[in-house]
């Protein structure tokens, strides 16, 4: 009698198991789609903005049909910024989840090792954030220019390297600063970026009298400042995430570091809300490098920075968001050209003709230089000017004049 | 020179706050003989305390000592008592044990933080936070001078509190020799308790004042966390005095580090102090003090 219970029971187990299995196989489940993010750990806040806006496109993709009749779903994973996590966190959504396609990718030294796991079992990685040039280089991966059919990352932002070419434009023609300082956090997307911005003073004949480093989350940055302010340099160039960067501002002025033309950050924390709420009164005249910004004449930016500020509140998202809303639509727009077939190959290879819009510009996979499936973009600048950020460069799209020349004694009520 | 002046003050100011969070740290090392890892973390608490009290109900940072001291007090004694103190009666536990669950009562700290305030960074403005005072061509940032001054008077009060009251010589008692202390006629275990409740207290005091000059999110407490470790093993385990001189040592030398080597390696220092201590220095301070 027991026996015939068990059996029967077991036999209940596995049908269900089986009716389940069946249904994340069954052509009407939602199709699963990877999302690396910091969750936690100190880059949580950049990784809640972009899975807010992942989230936010998927529910406009699926109450529009979704993907031909069937919903996308992100499953996501949560890296805590550290190389190591993020590896594992690849592998797990990779092996265990099953998933066709890896999204997301924040900081660059986390989505250089998941992109190396992406490789290794050959799935589509669309990277969205992460900006260290070499992700996008099939070198770094030991293989060359030509192997675009065995390198399966994409990169939906532009590498670090570019971040300030919209900036060349406005040191060439307006600033044309004699010499400039540059100070950059100690990660990868720090000193990368910090080399490739010496390489461009270098061609614009400015002479770089310091290069330091600090690590994120340094208390007191005066040392570091009073250094740079002994070299009396022309412009101050620094590439740090957000609260190093209202730091970094607000001592500069308890310094009264007044003699610089420019104070530049080289977007990532410069153009954040944070940055203004934790500077203060040392924000104003900062100009910055940015991907984005919700004022620029791209169809549906606007819309979405008022439809994340409904959702979600706060004070809205800035680049890193509209990457990550973006990077959605570009899977959404994938995965309808899979012709329902929905594997690394199909994508890999819609992922190739992709040549869409989306509210962070046009994306389109290309090839140049050492890099393949690049998508190439303009940068803009823009600069905090009555406590507001405004588009300032290039003048063609500025909604506000560049403040400039700025005495600094003035602006910081020194 | 008025580089290197503008350093050592600079380090020196620091190395307070540094002071208070590892004397603490070395108090409860003392008497409970754990690395206390949750330190950051409950440092953490005290800061989103101190953050709700200005935000919500505009009191002063500084003032909002009292209320953050006594809060964490309590909270910390709490934990002790329902969540360390039982693994310590229990002889079978290893202590390493003890040390396992602060790591988990710090995740757990943490997590609520993030489920509550988001990981969004806070900080706090008044009207003094962005001012310096400008002397001799050195600049001293107000906020970081006030929380130097309250430091020292709160390193005095617990100076008194542990020399010259019954309380505390019953926890130093205790922190020598909890055997010959219970003999004597001392409730250890209430000793314990109240002495994680005390050293979480300065924990609390530095999260206060540290927030005028920092800035705060979830996950703000590991780095603290290592600093007070450090000072904790430069100043000698357990030493008080040991760990105030630790606290403006690692102040000056990530100063220093940060001017004539690069800001890059400003952590690197406070580490390498760390492992030079270690070998050269078993003992720390301590051996210098005798305190």
């Amino acid at each position: 009698m027991k026996l015939t219970k068990l059996l029967i029971s077991l036999l209940v187990i596995a049908g269900l198991a089986v009716g389940l299995n069946g249904c994340g196989k069954s052509e009407s489940g939602p199709i699963k789609i990877g999302v690396l993010l910091p969750l936690t750990g100190p880059q949580a806040n950049f990784g809640e903005m972009e899975k807010n806006s992942f989230e936010l496109a998927k529910e406009e993709i699926n109450a529009k049909g979704g993907i031909n009749g069937r919903p996308v779903e992100f499953v996501y994973e949560d890296d805590t910024g550290k190389p190591d996590v993020g590896r594992a966190g690849a592998e797990k959504l990779i092996v265990q989840d099953k998933v066709p396609m890896l999204a997301g990718g924040y900081s660059s030294s986390v989505t250089f090792a998941a992109a190396a796991v992406a490789q290794q079992h050959r799935i589509p990685f669309l990277v969205n954030t992460g900006s260290v040039d070499k992700i996008t280089e099939p070198e770094a991966f030991d293989l060359t220019t030509n192997d675009g059919d065995k390198f399966y990352i994409y990169r939906l932002n532009p590498p670090v390297s570019e971040y300030a070419s919209g900036l060349e434009g406005l040191l060439k023609e307006v600033v044309k600063p004699a010499s400039a300082f540059i100070i950059h956090e100690n990660s990868a997307f720090g000193t990368k970026g910090a080399k490739s911005f010496a390489k461009t003073c270098d061609k614009l004949g400015i002479k770089v009298l310091g290069n330091e480093s600090y690590s994120s989350g340094t208390v007191d940055f005066k040392p570091l400042l009073m250094n740079a302010r002994k070299t009396k340099p022309d412009m101050v160039y620094m590439i740090s995430y957000v609260m190093d960067a209202a730091l970094l501002m607000k001592q500069s002025r308890e310094l009264g570091f007044t003699t610089p033309k420019l104070f530049v950050g080289a977007g990532a924390g410069f153009t954040m809300p944070a940055f203004k709420e934790n500077a203060g009164e040392a924000t104003e005249g900062v100009i910055s490098a940015t991907l984005w910004h919700q004022t620029l004449p791209i169809k549906g930016a606007k819309e979405y920075y008022d439809k994340y500020v409904k959702k979600y509140g706060g004070d809205g998202p800035d680049y890193h968001g509209a990457e990550a809303y973006s990077a959605a639509y570009v899977i959404a727009d994938v995965l309808t050209r899979c012709n329902g077939e929905y594997t690394p190959e199909t994508i890999k290879k819609a992922l190739d003709e992709t040549n869409m819009m989306t509210v962070f510009g046009p994306v389109k996979f290309t090839s140049y230089g050492k890099k393949i499936h690049q998508n190439k973009m303009d940068t803009y600048v823009v600069q905090w000017i009555n406590g507001e950020l405004k588009l300032i460069w290039p003048k063609n799209l500025a909604n506000a004049k560049f403040m400039y020349p700025i005495d600094w004694k003035t602006v910081w009520g020194l | 020179m008025e580089v290197f002046l503008q350093s050592l003050i600079s380090g020196l100011l620091i190395g307070g706050l540094y002071a208070i969070i590892g004397i603490g740290m070395t108090l409860i090392m003392g008497v409970l003989k754990i690395i206390n890892l949750a330190h950051g973390q409950i440092l953490m608490v005290a800061m989103y305390v101190t953050w709700v009290l200005w935000k919500f109900f505009g009191i002063d940072p500084y003032l909002s000592i009292f209320i953050t001291i006594p809060f964490i007090f309590v909270f910390a004694e709490g934990l002790s008592k329902y969540l360390l103190h039982p693994l310590i009666e229990k002889e079978s536990i290893l202590p390493e044990n003890q040390v396992l669950m602060t790591v988990g009562i710090g995740m757990v700290l943490v997590e609520l933080a993030r489920s509550i305030f988001t990981s969004n960074y806070k900080s706090i403005h008044t009207s003094y936070t962005d001012k310096a005072w400008h002397v001799a061509g050195i600049s001293l940032h107000v906020p970081l001078v006030i929380a130097f001054v309250i430091a020292i008077f709160l390193t005095i009060g617990l100076y008194f509190l542990l020399r010259k009251t019954d309380l505390g010589r019953s926890i130093r008692a205790t922190a020598q020799d909890k055997v010959a202390a219970t003999l004597m006629g001392i409730s250890s275990a209430k000793i314990t308790i109240l002495t994680y409740g005390l050293g979480s207290a300065l924990d609390a005091a530095a999260g206060s004042l540290l927030l005028p000059v920092y800035y705060l999110y979830p996950d703000v407490g590991p780095l603290f966390t290592v600093k007070a470790f450090v000072i904790t093993i430069l100043g000698g385990l357990g030493s008080t005095v040991g760990a105030i001189a630790g606290g403006l040592v690692l102040g000056v030398a990530e100063t220093f580090g940060a001017t004539y080597i690069s800001s890059g390696y400003r952590d690197a220092v406070g580490l390498v102090i760390f492992l030079i201590v270690l070998v050269f220095f078993p003992g720390g301070l301590k051996r210098l003090t005798k305190v």
